[in-house]
């Protein structure tokens, strides 16, 4: 794989603020690279030097084997998609798309053919003498993606592109993104704060907090062993807890094992050392499943609250009582199913 | 939201009366039928006014301060607001309060500052006579520039903030993606941020232009009577010589200038909104 | 990367320097121990700011322009406020009709304005000059008034109102205890403005003079004119002081910017 850009020990400062922390980071050519991160934990500052638009405190930013780290952004060749879209709304849809190419002395003829192709790859072929406001949300973004591209960019930043959505659209556009990357054959840096779209999306990703990298890989490898807490719960672990010889660890809500005096949940013998007492505190049913949540003390002895989701047709009707709030059942785990975390 | 039509005509009654009868009917009775003067007359002397050399000169040096005057204020306004509404320095809350500060000050405050740079003893003429440059140094007050200088130090503030609105109104997003495209900083304003703050680069440069065509206090004092303007001329024909004819008619002419400004400015920045 | 042009700060620096240098030398001269409007100045005294408040005329046109001030400020809330509400809340007919006319004493040249009202109620109707003074100023603040409480009640959501009503407020209860709060820093950035405007009005208190009613900004000028002693720059510098401390006030209350950035938009 060559690497398409690179963060040379980059660090940004505002104030007394660190929001970029020391940042090593490589991006590989012809891939989907995500950044995620909770707000704050620099992941749009560091787009925002890859792009240009600040200057990292320390530290060099490299794109395609060269030193832009002091190159303004009009000379970096990258195209942009803002989170606001940023259309010029004084301009047609066509001269949105056009004006970078119209920079590029682009010949009229090949200038208009270039945006009628980009347009027609993001499907809004029929709307280019539109002006912006009288777009849908996702068709301007559409429009930001086609601007973006057309100049066939080095690489395309997209910066939370797709949180201005409602929910359907979301989801859709995701393939779409994917969609026109693979036909262009793009590497794509993607900034989010949305887990579930790094993981449909990435093929590597970047997990992000305090201005410092948590954990990079791509997506499969990343999501069965998060390396730490913080990468756990940002990726929807809910179960932590301390248990003897093991350190901490997590496990899904779906892979816990109910026992209760009355109680034969999910027969398999369950080692001792992952067995721990709890009581139910709160029980909510969600469709066929059972979600259960449960005060347990751990090795520590510290109380930690648990959820287990149980399916309702593996539990026989007589043992519902035992898991009513107050009930006292023992949690257990296969030690497959634990992950390990360093903190 | 008040349903009954009568309480807003009521809440609305102390205030219309006032400006129909202390404002509009008093200015249309003074400028098309003063007393013991026929509107025939008036229009008379109006007409009398726009072919006559001297009085013409006034119209001339009027417009022609008031487009100075104007340029001025946007050459220095825009920038100054650009830089402040894009700077993230703590400081640029400082300097626009410095910009804003002087629209609270009394323009004859302002203007006397320039007495003493410009005056017969003043800060420039020193500084010409004590470097040799001419002795004595030429005359600064109650020349046309004095009047320029003075004017544009009373518009620019106001230049400045209404700048300043409209570019801050421009998502600075724009901007950086003008720049992402390949645009350098001024292509980027050229063909960006101008375009989209120009209803309020318009809407200041009406602004300073109808104020400068109309001000009194600063033709009065660093113009003098060499630099009449018709400001100075209608306070000498309603103040002084008490000649309604005339007063009236130059009271016209500033105000059918102000008045065509305003509607052009309105036209123009219309008819934009409406091709957006 | 996010360095100023040097065009762009020179330009802006030059606008610094013809809207505050100016006004430092007024403040250099009052401090002058000499006769005539000099610089540098001749030794160093406060006999000017001596002469200035005792000298009659000055101390009683600040009086009078105070009070004028004051007064119409009041008027112009009295009635703009009401007409600021029946305009943006009620249901008017010809409503844009009614909204030109309050702000077209701010399109209006003030001293064609100011001649109208010399000319037709002092010298026709014979009216004394403090009652025509108080129309003109009152008349030219209104549209301050109207923006201003007009800009902070279009922010507010109509439907406050609404809810304090299903609330089971009554429409007045509503108002005072919903509508007017809301205004307040509306109301306060338009009587703040009102007040400097009609203080430091020139053209229409102009030829509205008498001989025993005459604002502070006018004395000033004739005084300027007759005389070239820098007692008049002991006076600005004076008034430049009063100035700051209104500002500094100003923005303690709400925001300096937030109050006067808003005077055109």
């Amino acid at each position: 794989m060559t690497t398409a850009a690179e963060f040379v020990a980059v660090s940004r400062h505002f104030g007394d603020f660190t929001a970029v922390d020391g940042l090593d980071l490589t991006i590989r050519e012809g891939e989907l690279t995500t950044l995620l991160g909770p707000s704050g934990c620099g992941k749009t500052t560091s787009l925002r030097m890859l792009a240009g638009y600040l200057a990292p405190s320390e530290g060099q930013i490299w794109i395609g084997g060269e030193d832009v780290t002091r190159t303004p952004p009009e000379k970096r060749g990258l195209g942009m998609v803002f989170q606001s879209y940023a259309l010029f709304p004084h301009m047609s849809v066509a001269d949105n798309v056009g004006y970078g190419l119209k920079l590029r002395k682009v010949p009229r003829a090949e200038r208009a053919r270039r945006v009628a192709e980009a347009l027609e790859l993001v499907g809004l072929g029929h709307l280019a003498d539109r002006r912006p406001k009288a777009l849908s949300g996702g068709q301007q973004q559409r429009v930001a993606l086609a601007r973006a591209i057309v100049i066939r960019p080095r690489l395309l930043l997209l910066d939370e592109p797709l949180s201005n959505l409602d929910a359907r659209l979301r989801v859709q556009m995701r393939e779409e993104i994917r969609r026109i990357q693979a036909e262009a054959g793009l590497t794509v840096v993607l900034v989010t704060h949305d887990q579930e779209e790094a993981l449909e999306m990435s093929d590597r990703m970047v997990v992000m907090n305090g201005g410092r990298v948590m954990q990079e890989g791509p997506p499969d490898e990343l999501f069965p062993a998060p390396a730490n807490r913080f990468v756990a719960e940002f990726l929807g672990y809910e179960n932590f807890l301390e248990l003897p010889g093991r350190g901490l660890v997590t496990v899904r809500p779906e892979l816990l094992e109910l026992r209760g005096e009355h109680l034969e949940a999910a027969g398999h013998g369950t080692a001792p050392a992952t067995a721990v007492p709890a009581t139910v505190t709160s029980i909510a049913y969600r469709g066929v499943e059972l979600r259960v949540a449960l005060d347990a003390v751990d090795a520590t002895g510290a109380t930690v609250p648990l959820i287990a989701s149980v399916r309702r047709d593996a539990i026989d009707s007589r043992d519902l009582p035992a898991l009513l709030p107050g009930g006292r059942v023992t949690v257990g785990a296969d030690p497959g199913h634990l992950v390990r975390l360093s903190a | 939201m008040i349903r009954s039509r009568r309480i807003a005509l009521v809440l609305l009654l102390p205030g219309l009366v006032l400006l129909v009868a202390g404002v509009v009917i008093p200015a249309l009775t003074m400028l098309l039928s003063p007393p013991r003067v026929s509107t025939g007359e008036v229009f008379d002397r109006l007409g009398r006014m726009l072919s006559d050399p001297y009085d013409l000169a006034i119209i001339w040096r009027t417009l022609r301060i008031g487009l100075t005057v104007t340029g001025l204020c946007l050459v220095l306004g825009f920038p100054t607001a650009y830089l402040l509404a894009r700077s993230r320095s703590r400081w640029a809350g400082v300097l626009l309060a410095l910009a804003i500060f002087p629209l609270l000050l009394s323009n004859v405050v302002r203007t006397y500052g320039w007495l003493v740079v410009l005056g017969r003893n003043g800060v420039v003429g020193q500084t010409i006579e004590g470097l040799g440059l001419a002795d004595p140094a030429p005359q600064l007050l109650y020349t046309e520039l004095a009047v320029v200088l003075g004017l544009t130090q009373l518009f620019l503030p106001l230049a400045i903030i209404t700048c300043y609105s409209a570019v801050a109104q421009v998502d600075a997003n724009l901007d950086e993606a003008a720049r992402g495209l390949g645009a350098g900083r001024m292509r980027t304003l050229w063909s960006v941020t101008i375009p989209l703050s120009m209803p309020g680069i318009a809407m200041a440069a009406t602004l300073v232009f109808a104020g400068a065509v109309t001000a009194y206090t600063t033709p009065y004092l660093l113009g003098g009577s060499r630099q009449t303007m018709l400001a100075t001329q209608l306070f000498r024909y309603s103040g002084v010589s008490l000649d309604w004819a005339a007063a009236s008619a130059t009271a016209l002419i500033m105000t059918v200038l102000v008045l065509v400004v305003y509607s052009l400015s309105t036209a123009i920045t219309r008819a934009k909104a409406v091709s957006r | 990367m996010k360095r100023s042009s040097p065009i762009a700060v020179t330009l802006a620096f030059l606008g610094y320097v013809v809207m505050i240098v100016p006004i430092l030398f007024v403040v250099a001269t009052a401090f002058t121990d000499g006769d005539a409007l000099t610089f540098p100045p001749e030794g160093l005294s406060l006999r000017w700011f001596e002469a200035a408040i005792s000298y009659e005329p000055f101390t009683r046109a600040l009086v009078s322009s105070l009070q004028l001030a004051l007064i119409s400020t009041v008027l112009a809330l009295g009635i703009g406020i009401p007409a600021t509400l029946a305009i943006m809340r009620g249901r008017l007919p010809g409503k844009s009709v009614v909204e030109g006319l309050f702000l077209s004493p701010l399109i209006l040249p003030e001293l064609v304005v100011g001649l109208a009202l010399f000319q037709q109620f002092m010298i026709h109707l014979e009216m004394d000059n403090f009652r025509t003074l108080l129309i003109g100023h009152t008349a030219i603040l209104l549209p301050y008034t109207v923006r201003v409480t007009g800009a902070s009640l279009a922010l507010a959501d109509p439907a406050l109102e609404d809810a304090a009503r299903g609330l089971g407020a009554s429409a007045w209860r509503s108002f005072w205890t919903v509508t007017l709060p809301v205004l307040r820093p509306g109301i306060i950035s338009a009587a703040l403005l009102s007040f400097v405007t009609s203080f430091n009005n020139v053209p229409i208190s102009l030829l509205l003079q008498s001989r025993d009613f005459r604002t502070l900004p006018v004395t000033m000028l004739d005084y300027v004119q007759q005389n070239y002693t820098p007692i008049v720059a002991a006076m600005s510098t004076l008034l430049l002081a009063g100035t700051v401390v209104l500002a500094f006030a100003a923005e303690r209350i709400l925001g300096f910017a937030r109050i006067f950035g808003g005077i055109n938009r």
